[in-house]
């Protein structure tokens, strides 16, 4: 039992000693993940689960054929990073993002939506 | 030495090979998490804490005897690629008469290298070598041996993300596995008066990863706590190959499903143990794990290889 006890103070002195800091995952996105909207967004924002770091955080949208459709550089605030995209027309676009979160730790991934009636 | 109790400590044997020498990997591959995974190992060097795995299970002995298992591992990266596990196992087993038998198993070191991570096909490989030196756990009660197991190990992952968009919810899956063959450094083991066999150890999990589905393929707005479960079946089995003279080449082992809860920095894992025939156990078995990802909770200390700097700071390609 006194690995068991170990385990318990452990884990509570590590959570509380840094709990500020790790992977920033996806927490959601405006489009939704997945989804189909039925009016063209202007934007496209991701919301992570921990703060990042501007310098090294991107976003990318491109529609069905490859083409770039962001308008370039993402803004990010704490948590947040958003970019403006062109008017897009019906179809399904690939949204792909790298971060860093202010512990340097990278993640990255890829998600789709379609714009359409 | 009671032959049942000769048989709960073969089984308990085959319960620390096959919970204990499981490493503990942080382990990210393109957009890809594979957890930490609880009866097996995941593919990816790390710097984590498993502590405890807790195992209890009934033996296949007649009548079965009751066996609790607590161990604990950590793992720490020595370069960007090479990391080391260290691990120990204490095992009691209660017979049916109230025999009671107590004690640690042998130490346990690994030494795995990160041989490939393909970001873009979620696939990572890994070479290791797991090492159960002799002498180092309670001979004297029959749950370490006097001799030491070497077993070469090669571990692989592979996500289901690049899988075309019409697989949609299929590509939330993810399989991962591992091969070894374990070569003990005596060939008979005077003490029991038995020939040590040379042994397949091996195993593979099947996961559907919910924060994978979340943010990769389709947001469904399911609650929090939901969208953090990864679903997973196990199996962990051993087969004696060879120097086992006057045995029966028997496969042992189990068939765990299960869940695993995965926060920012740790997991929780609770799975079921089947055995997969009589040998294996009695009846049904409950294994659970608190891990801790050290990378996380300490990302520029000892979440850091100790040679070479950092992982994460890597060059981002756009």
């Amino acid at each position: 039992m006194r690995i068991l006890t170990l385990a318990t103070t452990l884990f509570f002195a590590f959570v509380t000693a840094d709990a500020a800091r790790a992977h920033a995952f996806l927490d959601h996105a405006e489009p939704r993940v997945g989804s189909k909207v039925t009016t063209a967004p202007t934007e496209v924002a991701l919301f992570f689960s921990q703060n990042l770091e501007g310098a090294f955080s991107s976003i990318e949208v491109s529609d069905a054929n490859g083409a770039r459709v962001d308008q370039g550089k993402a803004k990010i605030s704490a948590s947040t990073m958003r970019v403006g995209v062109k008017p897009l027309p019906p179809g399904t676009y690939k949204v792909r993002w790298q971060v860093l979160s202010k512990d340097t730790h990278a993640t990255e991934g890829n998600f789709s939506f379609t714009v359409g009636p | 030495m009671s032959r049942p109790l000769l048989h709960s400590i073969a089984l308990a044997g085959i319960i620390t090979v096959t919970c204990t020498s499981h490493a503990l990997a942080h382990c990210f591959v393109g957009a890809r998490f594979l957890p930490a995974t609880l009866a097996t190992d995941d593919p990816c060097v790390a710097d984590e804490l498993s502590l405890p795995t807790v195992a209890w299970s009934k033996t296949g002995d007649f009548p079965p005897a009751s066996e609790l298992d607590i161990s604990g591992e950590i793992s720490k990266r020595i370069t960007e690629n090479f990391g080391v596990s260290i691990g120990q196992n204490w095992t009691s087993i209660r017979q049916a008469d109230g025999t009671l038998t107590q004690g640690f198993s042998n130490f346990e070191t690994t030494f795995q290298y990160q041989v490939l991570k393909d970001r873009e096909h979620e696939l990572a490989i890994l070479a290791g070598l797991i090492v159960d030196w002799g002498r180092t756990g309670s001979t004297g009660s029959g749950l370490a041996t006097n001799y030491s197991l070497v077993t070469p190990t090669l571990y692989f992952g592979k996500g289901f993300g690049d899988l075309p968009s019409d697989f949609s919810w299929f590509r939330a899956f993810a399989v991962t596995g591992q091969v070894g063959y374990q070569i003990p450094t005596t060939s008979f083991d005077f003490t029991q008066n038995a020939f040590v066999p040379q042994q397949l150890v091996y195993g593979a999990s099947l996961q559907y990863s919910m924060p994978y589905l979340k943010s990769e393929i389709v947001d469904l707005g399911l609650p929090d706590f939901i969208n953090h479960l990864i679903p997973i079946v196990e199996m962990s089995l051993t087969t004696p190959v060879a120097n086992n003279f006057g045995n029966p080449y028997t496969t042992t082992g189990t068939v765990n499903p299960g869940v695993i809860w995965v926060g920012s920095y740790f997991q929780i894992g609770l799975e079921a143990m089947i055995p997969i025939n009589r040998d294996s156990g009695t009846g049904v078995g409950v294994l659970g794990q608190l891990h801790l990802y050290l990378d996380d909770m300490f990302p520029s200390t000892i979440g850091q290889p100790l040679f070479g700097g950092t992982s994460s700071t890597r060059k981002l390609t756009f």
